[in-house]
């Protein structure tokens, strides 16, 4: 059990940089997830925690000791696999038990530490069957099963569900979640499904080109994205950005339409600036059909060009400036191809981004 | 607390290089050093029954000589042809086999099984049998086709220029067409289904999904084949040698037979080693040749197979 | 008219025969010469053909192993020592040297990596008969003309190239994870490789062994040059020997065929379906 410190880590192949020195301060206990699109190199800084990858630039500390020439058996941690890596040619048991027979443990400690993660996984009534023998949730259990009986500082997790079919990712990942609950320990997970990202973590890290975007807790990261990066990866479906002009304290879209400045934003933005407008669907919802409270809000007439009914909320595709943009509808109704609805825009959740930089122009 | 970096032999970068060590050392002394030797040899006037010629210089003289010997020319323009042949018709069968045999549900394993076993053949064994099915007095051949009533007397498979020629054709691609057969039959194992579904909703015929569709798929497992097949084209030489033993009178001369008469039976080592690397070069480039195809096939193909 | 029915049944009596004549061009050279190694001489000469053996019996074996004869023509037991242990030993090395190459190409990546694999290749292409005259000039000066070592030594490198080729297959079929996951377990990476990797490969590098063996079993052009007497003479090289009498012994000769061949039977029969896969996986997915 310890905290996981990155300074400066910088990984090249050769000449070709793939992380640009990330800084990242990982406290004991905690569920850190790194999610972003692939290529981001969120597994290969969680390799290069792992010892998997040589760390070409910056230090790694695990606890209070620099792990940078550790190989991955001196470090103390675990690691489950996207596709699990469970050894074939032994049964779950031996899997399970394989990291304290290298380690030399006595056969009685084994056992007892075997059961004891058998019996946190539900495991006991698999035990003597091989890999090729369990269903996809149930090597998903193994995996984890072998990462949690050697008591290691920290695990690292790298796309553990993405092998899953739907429904069982969902289940597993309420499994993980409860998991870290019975066993208190450091966690590093990569994914690129935000909303794994959003329902595991304690603290939730974006990544994008081999840079850290963005680090918070999840209602954070959601609530205040930093940049337009963080604001269309997490949230789905993703928010609506709009490119647009400031003018007499209004926000001017390209087709003339205007929206007004946000008032806790009025100050952050001067007058002339190309901006994109940030909104999120459950912000642009007809008339009667939204869940926000009555706040500072625009009203705009929008035509529906598809409609996406899914039950308790209906997904509205139409256009703002000639940009396509989605909206809900809460307590929905049927809607119409070619239908025109009134919107509500709830302002002050809107988001402004500078259109140069892509920054948020809230500085908080 | 810093940790020392470990030696630079634990090094993954240098990891590799050690675990090929091994393996470069060995060919380096068996294969390359050998090869540079008989290189210069080939630049010498050497007889195995005089070694002090192995000093003596001659220069490009072996190569003039062999390259305006009647002889020479006729054994290597024989081998070529022989291959030519020998590896068309293994392609052609072998792609007919694998068909053959894909389509057949009953006993596929066993004629998959059997199928393999020319390819483990010692080829010497494949020439003395074929030596004996061709033997013109007690050859199961001639018996078989006196018996059936189709020749009066004893062809003379062995000895005639054309039908000796033919019979080591025929040994070769006896011994080798399995190589295809077996490769181009795991392709069509491999081979994926849907796009030959999707040719057939679409209207084509068969031979036009043969054509557009299993071809094209199975040119990458051609050029494994051929390029193993390169690897051990000189293999002919023993089915050769126990046949014909390159004559009567020079008539099935390959490249390879001749070299071993005119270094070890002639003891003429300079002149042949000038013409074993005139064999070298010719492995060499159909081995290049194959590879690149491979190379090229296997990009075209992506991760598809 | 021709119906769908009649056609469709034409066309499978058609590939029956088809296999069936593919069959017999497949089985019955090797099959007479099985026959033969069973038939008296006289049988052999016969006019007419004697079809089936009419008085099988094991003479021609017993002639070659030199049992119940005075003299022993072509001393066959000490050649098929001589194959046997240049055989093994040379698999064994190749082998060795074969995985400890191919995993680097298997799990690495390093400068060179395509130039070298090409180079290894290269060097299987070299026709066994012009290798032979620089190794034949060499051995004969450091003394492993007519030496078992000497041929070990060529048949080692013979070997080295396609077993590197099929146990990089092998060892790629592995995921590289599972080698990592035992890291992380606490393993060195030798460790990992001999409790992970190694196991998983086993049978596929079984097979490499077996193909190594049966080159080395098989090889004719360089052991008929390299070898003199019964000290180092190989089996292929043996019944050569036959040949050189000036009337050929068939039925001896089928003899030693027959002896020659059944090794190589009972391993292509245990190594088919790896070799297969072996062969097309590194080829294709290179």
């Amino acid at each position: 059990m310890a905290e996981i410190t990155l300074k400066d880590v910088v990984k090249r192949y050769g000449k070709v940089e793939v992380v640009h020195g990330i800084n990242l301060d990982i406290a004991h206990n905690e569920f850190v997830v790194l999610v972003g699109p692939s290529g981001c190199g969120k597994s290969t800084t969680l390799r290069m925690i792992a010892g998997l990858e040589d760390i070409s630039d910056g230090t790694i500390s695990i606890g209070p000791e620099v792990v940078n020439d550790l190989p991955p058996r001196k470090r103390n941690i675990s690691m489950v696999f996207q596709n699990y890596a469970l050894y074939p040619h032994m049964s779950v048991r031996e899997n399970l038990g394989f990291g304290l027979k290298i380690a030399k443990q006595d056969a009685a400690t084994i056992k007892r530490r075997v059961d004891e993660a058998a019996d946190i996984l539900g495991l006991d009534a698999l035990m003597d069957r091989t890999p090729a023998e369990l269903s996809g949730g149930q090597r998903q259990r193994v995996a984890m099963g072998r990462a949690i009986v050697r008591h290691p500082e920290a695990f690292l997790f790298d796309e553990p569900l993405s092998n899953l079919d739907a429904k069982l990712r969902v289940q597993m990942r309420t499994e993980i979640k409860k998991l870290h609950q019975k066993v208190k320990t450091t966690v590093v997970y990569v994914t690129h499904d935000q909303v794994e990202a959003m329902t595991l973590a304690d603290r939730i890290v974006v990544m994008k080109d081999g840079h850290i975007e963005q680090v918070g807790t999840p209602m954070d990261v959601f609530n205040h994205p930093v940049n337009t990066f963080v604001a269309s990866f997490i949230g789905s479906p993703p928010m609506n950005l709009l490119p647009a002009t400031v003018q007499n304290g209004t926000v001017v879209f390209s087709d003339g339409k205007s929206v007004p400045v946000p008032a806790r934003l009025k100050d952050r933005v001067r007058e002339g600036q190309e901006v994109i407008f940030g909104l999120r669907p459950d912000d642009l919802t007809p008339v009667g059909h939204g869940i926000a409270e009555a706040g500072d809000s625009a009203r705009v007439a929008l035509d529906i060009i598809l409609s996406e009914p899914l039950g308790t909320e209906t997904i509205l595709y139409t256009t703002i400036a000639g940009q396509e943009a989605q909206g809900k509808m809460f307590g929905p109704r049927n809607v119409l191809p070619g239908e025109t609805l009134e919107f509500d825009l709830a302002m002050d959740k809107a988001h402004i981004f500078d259109a140069e930089s892509g920054k948020t122009v809230r500085l908080d | 607390m810093a940790n020392k970096p470990p030696p630079f032999w634990q090094r993954e970068k240098y990891t590799p290089y050690i675990l090929l060590l091994p393996a470069i050392l060995t060919l380096v002394f068996v294969v390359l050093l050998p090869l540079l030797f008989s290189l210069y040899t080939s630049f010498t006037g050497y007889r195995l029954i005089r070694p002090e010629s192995l000093y003596q210089w001659v220069g490009l003289r072996n190569y003039e000589r062999i390259f305006s010997d009647g002889d020479f020319w006729s054994a290597f323009g024989r081998t070529i042809i022989f291959l030519t042949i020998a590896l068309n018709v293994e392609f052609l069968l072998g792609l007919g086999i694998a068909l053959l045999i894909n389509k057949i549900t009953w006993g596929q394993r066993t004629l998959r099984t059997i199928m393999m076993f020319p390819m483990m053949f010692s080829p010497i064994l494949v020439g003395y049998q074929f030596k004996f099915v061709f033997n013109d007095n007690i050859g199961i051949l001639n018996n078989a086709l006196q018996s059936l009533g189709l020749s009066d007397g004893a062809i003379p498979w062995l000895v005639d220029k054309y039908l000796a020629n033919f019979a080591i054709i025929f040994a070769e691609v006896w011994m080798s067409t399995s190589v295809f057969a077996i490769l181009l039959l795991a392709g069509l194992f491999a081979m994926p289904r849907d796009p030959l579904e999707a040719a057939k909703v679409d209207g084509c015929t068969p031979w036009q999904v043969f054509r557009h569709i299993t071809l094209p798929f199975l040119m990458p497992f051609v050029f494994i084949a051929m390029t193993i097949r390169s690897l051990d084209v000189a293999r002919a030489y023993d089915i050769v040698d126990v046949m014909t033993g390159g004559g009567p009178a020079g008539r099935t001369e390959l490249l390879w037979t001749l070299i071993a008469r005119t270094g070890y039976d002639n003891a003429r080592m300079g002149q042949a080693n000038a013409m074993a690397y005139v064999s070298i070069i010719l492995s060499i480039a159909f081995t290049y040749y194959f590879f690149t195809k491979l190379i090229a096939a296997r990009k075209y193909m992506g991760g598809a197979a | 008219m021709m119906n769908g029915a009649l056609k469709k049944r034409l066309g499978a009596i058609g590939l029956w025969v088809l296999t069936f004549i593919l069959m017999v061009v497949m089985c019955v050279p090797g099959l007479w010469v099985v026959l033969t190694a069973f038939r008296p001489n006289g049988e052999v000469l016969a006019k007419p053909p004697v079809w089936i053996p009419e008085n099988p019996s094991l003479l021609n074996f017993a002639k070659i192993f030199g049992v119940g004869v005075d003299q022993v023509a072509i001393p066959v037991p000490a050649y098929f020592m001589n194959s046997l242990i240049i055989a093994l030993t040379s698999t064994a090395v190749a082998l060795l040297i074969g995985m400890s190459g191919g995993y680097a190409f298997a799990r690495y990546r390093f400068k060179f990596k395509n130039g070298m694999f090409l180079g290894l290749m290269l060097s299987r292409t070299v026709p066994g008969i012009a290798l032979s005259l620089p190794v034949f000039m060499i051995w004969s000066r450091i003394g492993l003309i007519d030496a078992k070592l000497g041929l070990i030594i060529v048949y080692v490198a013979l070997n080295v190239p396609f077993t590197i080729w099929l146990i990089d297959g092998f060892f790629r079929q592995i995921p590289k994870e599972m080698s990592e996951a035992a890291q992380v377990d606490g393993c060195t990476r030798w460790q990992a490789f001999w409790k992970i990797e190694f196991p998983l490969a086993k049978s596929g590098i079984a097979s490499a062994g077996i193909f190594a063996f049966l080159t080395s079993w098989n090889e004719y052009a360089l052991a008929s040059n390299l070898t003199r007497s019964t000290d180092s003479k190989t089996l292929p090289v043996g019944l050569m020997d036959f040949t050189a009498q000036f009337t050929i012994d068939w039925a001896g000769m089928s003899a030693m065929a027959v002896i020659i061949i059944i090794p190589a039977l009972i391993l292509t029969f245990l190594v088919q379906k790896h070799l297969i896969a072996g062969l097309t996986f590194g080829g294709v997915k290179g």
